[in-house]
C-alpha cells in the first residue's frame, strides 16, 4: 500500500473568466499523489457553493465496494459534517494507533469579506479603473480562498478513504452515502465535550515528555520530536501567513500607481505620452507578478507548514492515546498483583490485564508504522514544496526581469518630440 | 486662529517651530521685519497649499506694489551678463538689444561645466541647538569662481537662505527657481536628541541630503542661476555664511511672513487679469492637472515604501522561525535545508528594504521634485499677474493725470500745468516700461517652461528607466537566491 502520499495542494488553477465566483466547476482540485492503482473508493469533491454564510460541498464517491448501494453517487455536506466525521474517529478506541486525517479548517471568508467592504466604503477616493482594479484583486482573493477550502476538505477525506482501517468505517459510509441532512447539530454538546477533551491534549505536551518514560526508544524520540516540531511549525505557519499576505500587499500598492501612470500618459502632449502607458502597462504586468509570487509562496510554503502544524498535532494526540493505553496496561498489572496477592478475582484480573496489554500492543505497532508513514509522507511533502516553492520564485523572477528588459529596449526609441516653438 | 489653521495644514514641518537653526533660542528681531517683508522665505505651508514651497515667490518682482514701479532700467540688469553689457549701458535699450542681452545671458551660462556634490552630514551641537552641517564640494571652470575646486561646508538653513535670495531678485522674474528643501521640525528634533547612528535619524538625513544635493544641481544646470552671484558665493566662500535670520517661522519676521503669505494667498484667488494670451490660460490648466496627478503619485509611491518595509520586517521574522524550525528538524538534509532556507529569506528582506529605499529616492523624489518644480512654475505666473496689475495700475494713474491737465487747461490755470505734465511724462515712461516688463515675464516664462517641458520628458525617462533596473536588479539577486536553495531543496529525501 502506498506510504508516499503527500497531500500537498497544488496551486489551484487560476480563475479564469469563466469562473463564477462563488461556484466551481467539476475539476479536481488537487494533485494528492493518491495511489491510482486503488480505485474502489475514490472520494472528491465535484463542487462546491458558497451561501450567505455557508459553504455546501458536493461529496462524489465512486466506488466498487458492495456494501454501498450505487457505485457512483454524490451527497452535500456541509463543514460541521465533515467536523462530525472526524470526531467520530477521533473518539473511537479501535483507531486509537491511527494517526486520524485532521479535519479541515473551517471555510473563512472574513477577511475578504471585510475587505470588500472596507473598499466599498473608500468608492468615492478611488478612480473607477483602479476600483475595478481592486475589486477585481478581491475577487480572486476570494475565490482563491474558496478554492482552497475545498482543496481542505477533499484532501481529508481522500486521505480517508485511502487509509485501509478507515475506509471501512460505518460513519464513513454514512456521510459519503446518506441522501439527508446529518443531524449535527445536536451534537453541540457532544462537541463541547469533545473540545474540553481536547484542550486537555494540548497541556499534555508536558505529560508526554516529562512523565512516563518509555522503555521504547522510538516512541520516546517520538514524543520529543512532535511536541517540539509541532510548536515551530506552528510559528513558521503564523509568520509565513504574515509574510505572504504583506507580499500581497506590497502587490496591491502598485493599482494607484499603475493608475496615476496611465494618467499622465493618456494626457501628456509633450512627448512622454507612449513612454509613459507603456510603462502603465509594465508596471501592471510587475503587479500581477508580484501577486502570483504571493499566492504561490501561500500555497507552496505557507499551506505546507500548517497542513504539518495540523498533522503533527493530530501524531501527538496518538501519542496520548497510546500514553492512555500504556497507563491502563500498567493499572491493570498492578490490579492483577493485587488481586494474586488477596488470591480474589484473580481470573477477572487477568482477562482485564491480557486485555488492556492486547490494545497496547496492537495500538503501538499500528502507531509505530503509522508514524514511520507520517515521517516519509512528511519529508515527501515538504521536498515537493519547497522545490516547487523555488521553481516558481525562479520563473516569476525571470519573467519579470524579462519584461522590464523589454521595455527598456524600447523605451530609447519610443517618442521623443523636442518642445515646440514658443509662439510670440 | 491662523496659526491654528497653518497647524492643521502642516503635515511634516508644523510651522510654529524653526528648522535646524537654534531659532528657538533667539528672540524675534523686530528690525529684520523689512527683511522678511522682502524676503520671500519659504512659507511654512501656506493656507492653501499642501506642500508647495514656492508660494512666497509670489512676492518677488515686487517691492511696493501700489507705489512706484521700480525703474527697471538696464542699470538693475544682473552684473554678470555677457560682454554686451557696455552695449546697453545706454538709458533706453532697443527691444532688439533687450532681446540679445536675454540670449547672451541664456547661451552664456551654458559652455562651462559645474559639478557640485553634497555629502559627509556631521551633526554639530547637542539637543536643542544642535544642527547638521553638510559638505558641498564644487568642480567648475566658470571663469568668475576663485578656483576649479572648492569644499565648504553648509547647513540647512544656509540652502535655505540661498533659495530665498534667487527667488526674490527681480532679474529673476519670470525664471523657474528649483524648489527649496522641505523643512521638517520633527525629522530635526529626532536628530537632534537621537544618538549617533539611529536608524531614524540616518534615513532623516539620508533623506535630507539628496533633497539638497538635487537642489543645487538643478541650480546649476540653470543657465542663468548658475551664474548667479550668490550661488557662487554659497559655493566658494569657506568661512560660515551669515546666519539666515528671519528663516525661522517662530521670529516676529517670521510671523510677518506668514501674514504676508495669507494675504497673498488670497490676493493670488481673487486677482484675476483679463488674459490676452491663451497660452497662459491653458498652461495654468495643465499644470494644475499635472500637479495633482503627481501629488496622487507621490501618496502612491509612499504607500508603496512602506509595505515594502513592512514586507521586510514580515520576512526577517519568518525567517527566524524557518531557522528554529531547521533546528528541531529530526532528518538531517531537511534540517540543512530549513538553514538554508532561512538563510535565503534573510537575504531576501535586505532586499526588500534596499528596494523599498530605492522606491522612494529614485521614483519617489522625481516626482516630488517636479511638485516643487510646477509650483516655481506657478509662482512666476503670479508674479506675471502683479506686473500686469502693476502696468493696468500705472495707466490708470497716467489716465487721471490727462483727466487733471484736461481739465486745468479747461479751467485755464496754467500755472499747475508743466508740473502736470512733467508727471504725465513720467507715468507715459512708467506704463511704457511696464508693459515691457510685462512682456518680457511673459516671453521669459514661456521659454522657462519650454525648457522645464523638454527637460522633464529626458528627466522622467532617464529617471524611470533608472528605477525599472532597480527593479530587475533586485530580481536577479532573487534569482541568485532561490537559485542556490533549489539543490538543497532537491536533496531533502
Amino acid at each position: 500500500r502506498s506510504s508516499d502520499i503527500p497531500y500537498v495542494l497544488s496551486s489551484p488553477k487560476m480563475m479564469d473568466g469563466a469562473d463564477h465566483p462563488d461556484k466551481l466547476g467539476g475539476e479536481s482540485k488537487t494533485t494528492t499523489d493518491v495511489d491510482l492503482t486503488d480505485t474502489t473508493l475514490v472520494v472528491d469533491i465535484s463542487d462546491a457553493l458558497s451561501e450567505q454564510d455557508k459553504v455546501k460541498f458536493t461529496v462524489h464517491t465512486k466506488t466498487s465496494l458492495p456494501e454501498f448501494k450505487k457505485s457512483d453517487f454524490s451527497v452535500v455536506r456541509l463543514h460541521e459534517e465533515f467536523v462530525w466525521l472526524h470526531d467520530r474517529y477521533f473518539e473511537n478506541e479501535d483507531y486509537a494507533g491511527v494517526l486520524i486525517p485532521p479535519a479541515p479548517p473551517r471555510p473563512d471568508f472574513d477577511e475578504s469579506r471585510e475587505k470588500l467592504y472596507k473598499l466599498g466604503q473608500a468608492e468615492g477616493t478611488l478612480t473607477k479603473v483602479e476600483f475595478q482594479k481592486m475589486k477585481a484583486e478581491l475577487e480572486a482573493e476570494y475565490l482563491a480562498t474558496f478554492k482552497k477550502t475545498v482543496a481542505m476538505h477533499e484532501v481529508f477525506l481522500s486521505r480517508l478513504a485511502a487509509h485501509p482501517t478507515l475506509r471501512n468505517d460505518s460513519n464513513f459510509k454514512v456521510f459519503l452515502e446518506y441522501e439527508k441532512e446529518l443531524n449535527v447539530r445536536g451534537k453541540n454538546k457532544k462537541e463541547r465535550f469533545g473540545s474540553l477533551w481536547k484542550d486537555l491534549t494540548k497541556s499534555v505536551d508536558e505529560a508526554l515528555v516529562s512523565s512516563h518514560k518509555d522503555s521504547d526508544e522510538f516512541f520516546e524520540h517520538e514524543k520529543t520530536f512532535l511536541v517540539e516540531y509541532n510548536k515551530r511549525v506552528k510559528e513558521a505557519a503564523r509568520a509565513g501567513f504574515r509574510m505572504t499576505r504583506s507580499k500581497k500587499g506590497v502587490a496591491d500598492c502598485h493599482i494607484p500607481i499603475v493608475a496615476t501612470v496611465a494618467t499622465l500618459g493618456t494626457s501628456d502632449t509633450h512627448g512622454l505620452s507612449k513612454f509613459l502607458n507603456k510603462l502603465s502597462d509594465l508596471l501592471e504586468k510587475v503587479r500581477k507578478l508580484e501577486g502570483r509570487v504571493a499566492s504561490d509562496e501561500d500555497l507552496k510554503l505557507t499551506d505546507l507548514l500548517r497542513y504539518y502544524t495540523d498533522d503533527t498535532k493530530a501524531g501527538k494526540d496518538l501519542l496520548y492515546r497510546r500514553t492512555r493505553s500504556m497507563v491502563n496496561f500498567e493499572n491493570t498489572n498492578k490490579a492483577l498483583e493485587k488481586a494474586r496477592t488477596k488470591g480474589k478475582d484473580v481470573a477477572t484480573a487477568e482477562s482485564n490485564q491480557q486485555k488492556a496489554k492486547d490494545k497496547f500492543e496492537h495500538l503501538s505497532e499500528v502507531g509505530k508504522r503509522e508514524l514511520q508513514d507520517f515521517k516519509t509522507r512528511r519529508l515527501a511533502a515538504f521536498k515537493k514544496g519547497l522545490v516547487e516553492l523555488s521553481e516558481l520564485e525562479l520563473k516569476h523572477a525571470r519573467q519579470q526581469i524579462k519584461l522590464i528588459a523589454e521595455f527598456i529596449g524600447v523605451a530609447g526609441s519610443l517618442e521623443y518630440t523636442p518642445a515646440k516653438a514658443i509662439e510670440q | 486662529d491662523l496659526l491654528c489653521i497653518m497647524a492643521n495644514e502642516g503635515k511634516s514641518s508644523p510651522p510654529l517651530f524653526g528648522d535646524d537653526d537654534d531659532e528657538l533660542a533667539q528672540s524675534p528681531e523686530p528690525e529684520e521685519q523689512k527683511f522678511s517683508d522682502v524676503s520671500t522665505e519659504e512659507p511654512d505651508k501656506g493656507l492653501f497649499d499642501d506642500d508647495d514651497e514656492e508660494k512666497g515667490n509670489a512676492e518677488e518682482g515686487e517691492k511696493e506694489p501700489e507705489a512706484e514701479i521700480p525703474s527697471l532700467d538696464v542699470s538693475d540688469v544682473p552684473k554678470k551678463v555677457a560682454k554686451s553689457e557696455e552695449i546697453v549701458k545706454e538709458a533706453e535699450a532697443t527691444d532688439e538689444m533687450k532681446e540679445e542681452e536675454e540670449e547672451a545671458e541664456d547661451d552664456g551660462g551654458d559652455e562651462f561645466t559645474m559639478e557640485i556634490t553634497v555629502s559627509d552630514p556631521q551633526k554639530v551641537g547637542d539637543g536643542m541647538n544642535a544642527y547638521m552641517t553638510y559638505q558641498v564640494k564644487t568642480q567648475t571652470n566658470m571663469p568668475d569662481f576663485k578656483s576649479h575646486k572648492s569644499a565648504v561646508r553648509r547647513r540647512f538653513s544656509d540652502f535655505l537662505a540661498l533659495h530665498s535670495k534667487l527667488a526674490e531678485k527681480s532679474e529673476y522674474a519670470g525664471r523657474i527657481i528649483p524648489p527649496a528643501p522641505e523643512k521638517s521640525v520633527l525629522g530635526m528634533t529626532k536628530v537632534k536628541f537621537s544618538k549617533e547612528e539611529s536608524t531614524g535619524s540616518v534615513d532623516f538625513i539620508g533623506k535630507r541630503k539628496t533633497i539638497l544635493q538635487r537642489f543645487v544641481t538643478r541650480v546649476s544646470k540653470h543657465p542663468v542661476l548658475r551664474k548667479d552671484d550668490d550661488f557662487r558665493e554659497f559655493l566658494e566662500k569657506t568661512e560660515d555664511l551669515p546666519k539666515a535670520k528671519g528663516t525661522s517661522a517662530l521670529s516676529g519676521a517670521g510671523f510677518m511672513r506668514l501674514v504676508r503669505n495669507v494675504g497673498d494667498a488670497v490676493s493670488k484667488m481673487t486677482s484675476k487679469m483679463e488674459e490676452s494670451d491663451q497660452w497662459f490660460e491653458e498652461k495654468q490648466l495643465e499644470l494644475d492637472a499635472l500637479e495633482g496627478h503627481f501629488k496622487r503619485l507621490v501618496t502612491g509611491i509612499d504607500s508603496l515604501v512602506t509595505h515594502r518595509k513592512d514586507l521586510s520586517t514580515a520576512t526577517e521574522a519568518f525567517s527566524k522561525t524557518v531557522a528554529l524550525l531547521g533546528t528541531v528538524e529530526e532528518h538531517e538534509p531537511l534540517a540543512r535545508a530549513m538553514s538554508q532556507l532561512s538563510d535565503v529569506e534573510g537575504k531576501i528582506d535586505r532586499l526588500h528594504q534596499e528596494q523599498s529605499s530605492k522606491d522612494y529616492f529614485i521614483f519617489g523624489e522625481l516626482i516630488r521634485e517636479y511638485i516643487g518644480l510646477i509650483a516655481g512654475i506657478k509662482a512666476c505666473f503670479s508674479q506675471r499677474v502683479k506686473l500686469f496689475h502693476a502696468w493696468q495700475s500705472a495707466q490708470a494713474t497716467l489716465l487721471k493725470k490727462r483727466e487733471t491737465e484736461t481739465k486745468l487747461k479747461a479751467s485755464g490755470k496754467t500755472e499747475k500745468l508743466p508740473d502736470i505734465e512733467k508727471e504725465i511724462k513720467d507715468w507715459e515712461e512708467k506704463v511704457d516700461n511696464g508693459q515691457k516688463e510685462f512682456d518680457k515675464i511673459s516671453k521669459r516664462i514661456k521659454e522657462e517652461v519650454a525648457k522645464f517641458e523638454s527637460t522633464r520628458v529626458k528627466e522622467f525617462k532617464s529617471s524611470l528607466i533608472n528605477y525599472l533596473e532597480t527593479l530587475m536588479l533586485t530580481q536577479r539577486q532573487l534569482i541568485s537566491h532561490w537559485e542556490s536553495f533549489l539543490p538543497e531543496a532537491k536533496a531533502i529525501v
